[in-house]
């Protein structure tokens, strides 16, 4: 029997371990905690193990990290392609979301407006530090004429100062030739807002013992047949009580942030202007080959003032800078263009 | 002893090797290390003692990876075995037809490892197809492997039967030799 057992003990061993795995496997339950020898084995070679693929996996990060970066530059550069043209298609979008809020903004405003107006866009910035004016992109083609006001929501950006068939330019409030009639919204205090040709104007002509304060907002008032009644056109920064003199003097802020300025509106009411009252861009010398165009349009204002009517009282005009520098030209050709104060102004002075 | 030990030591050296291995090489390159080992350990002079290793490192492989407890050793049992069987016939003492069985074996181990599967863990059972297409790469890199191996198993196989740190083996080789 032993002889029999010593003979066949390598099969009887393996029949036996054979049996024991099988077991094992069949007798496997799902999830269950390791068993007291697969633990033993799991915590003897484990340390083993780490200390084989910690180097290892070290190894392979230097390789990854440092050694193996053959075309990482080409993919650099490829992938910093991707992001500008990323950037610039994303910088495209966010600028077409902002012009749609803008535009909606405008289209609420003009839709509230009952008077025509040519929505026109801010095509360029006066160049000189001296005056205020900006060009838009709507001109004489669109019935745009000298001395048509235009404004934003916000409120009055200043009026039209000359045209071609396709831009005009526009004279700001700010600049100091700029002037309107407007009065306190709180205590319907009158005078004229002048431009200094800084970022804010001057409130002229408010007699000494009107009630303003810091804050008040200022609106026009029509007189001057220009602007139409109950624009903004800015609030009251500081107020300067003099000592002497008849009128008060106040810094106004403009409620337009002409650094900002991209869409206007210019509102086509004709004013009645005298021909020779308008200085066009040709008058300026700015756009050589339309010199012909303003004066034709001047002309033609002239012709649409019916002939027997009263010419307008000079107010809310462009105004000449004598002491400006880049101003001769035109105070040469028009001297007497302009009322240089507010001649139909109650409160101001004769 | 020293023996013993020593076939110990490759044991965990191939067994780690494969780790490595697992990590390095392409899946479908993998050599299986460990069955060289229990192919190894069922050459002439291996015994009981070597059918014993041979369970043994497939315990440790079955608990190293996610295989139902027992699938290894089992496998690594039956190729002991099997080359206990085949090893006079096919005159394995030659570097090349050693290689020509291991490749040859490790194909069938993926037919066993599939039948096993089948049999006693029916619900983690890997597809044929898979097994097709991994067995060709592992038994070419296996092969590879185990050539320069059996001068190594023989020679420690040898020295255990003549020190006698194993002492069945050696009784049992004794009389088994011709």
């Amino acid at each position: 029997m032993s002889e029999l057992l010593r003979r066949f003990r390598f099969a009887l061993c393996y029949f036996a371990l054979a049996s024991l795995c099988a077991l094992g496997m069949a007798s496997r339950k799902a999830p269950a905690e390791i068993g007291f020898a697969p633990r033993l084995v799991l915590n003897l070679s484990l340390p083993l193990e780490r200390m084989v693929t910690l180097p290892l996996s070290e190894l392979r990060g230097v390789w990854g990290d440092y050694l193996a970066l053959v075309g990482v530059r080409e993919e650099n550069e490829r992938l910093r392609g991707r992001l500008a043209r990323a950037e610039e298609e994303n910088h495209q979008y966010r600028e077409a979301i902002l012009s749609s809020e803008r535009f909606q903004k405008l289209a609420g405003f003009r839709a509230q407006r009952e008077i025509p107006m040519v929505p026109a866009n801010v095509i360029h910035q006066d160049l000189s530090p001296w005056f205020q004016s900006l060009i838009i992109d709507q001109g004489a083609a669109a019935g745009i004429r000298p001395g048509m006001p235009v404004i934003t929501d916000s409120g009055v950006v200043g009026l039209v100062s000359g045209t071609t068939p396709g831009a005009s330019k526009v004279l700001l409030v700010v600049d100091p030739q700029s002037r309107v009639d407007a009065y306190v919204e709180r205590t319907r205090a009158r005078g004229t807002v002048r431009g200094t040709s800084g970022h804010d104007c001057d409130f002229e002509y408010v007699l000494r013992h009107e009630n303003i304060e810091e804050g008040d907002l200022l609106l026009t008032s029509g007189m001057g047949t220009v602007y139409p009644k109950g624009l903004v056109v800015g609030r009251v920064a500081s107020v300067d009580r003099k000592t002497s003199g008849l009128f008060l003097g106040a810094k106004i802020t403009p409620a337009v942030d002409f650094s900002r300025l991209e869409e206007v509106f210019v509102i086509l009411e004709q004013r009645q202007i005298p021909a020779e009252e308008s200085f066009s861009a040709a008058d300026e010398g700015l756009w050589p080959a339309a010199t012909s165009a303003p004066k034709t349009l001047a002309g033609d204002a002239a012709k649409a003032q019916p002939s027997g009517a009263p010419k307008a009282p000079a107010r809310d005009v462009p105004k000449p800078a004598p002491a400006a520098p880049a101003a001769p030209k035109r105070a040469a050709h028009k001297p007497a263009a302009v009322d240089p104060k507010p001649a139909d102004t109650p409160a101001a002075p004769q | 002893m020293s023996a013993l030990l020593r076939l110990l030591g490759i044991g965990l050296a191939l067994l780690l090797a494969q780790a490595v291995a697992r990590v390095v090489l392409p899946t479908l390159a993998q050599p299986d290390l460990v069955l060289v080992y229990a192919l190894a350990l069922g050459l002439r002079g291996g015994g009981v003692q070597g059918l014993l290793l041979a369970f043994g490192a497939g315990f440790v492989e079955d608990v190293l990876s996610a295989s139902p407890p027992g699938l290894f050793a089992l496998l690594c049992g039956t190729a002991c075995a099997a080359t206990r069987l085949l090893d006079r016939a096919l005159y394995l003492r030659a570097a090349a037809p050693w290689a020509a069985y291991v490749g040859v074996y490790t194909l069938a181990n993926f037919a066993l490892f599939g039948a096993a599967q089948r049999m006693f863990a029916p619900d983690s059972v890997l597809p044929w197809s898979e097994l097709l297409v991994r067995a060709p790469g592992a038994a070419l890199t296996t092969a590879l492997c185990a050539a320069p191996l059996l001068h190594v198993f023989r020679r420690l196989l040898v020295e255990a039967d003549r020190e006698g740190s194993w002492p069945v083996l050696a009784t049992q080789s004794a009389r088994s030799r011709p």
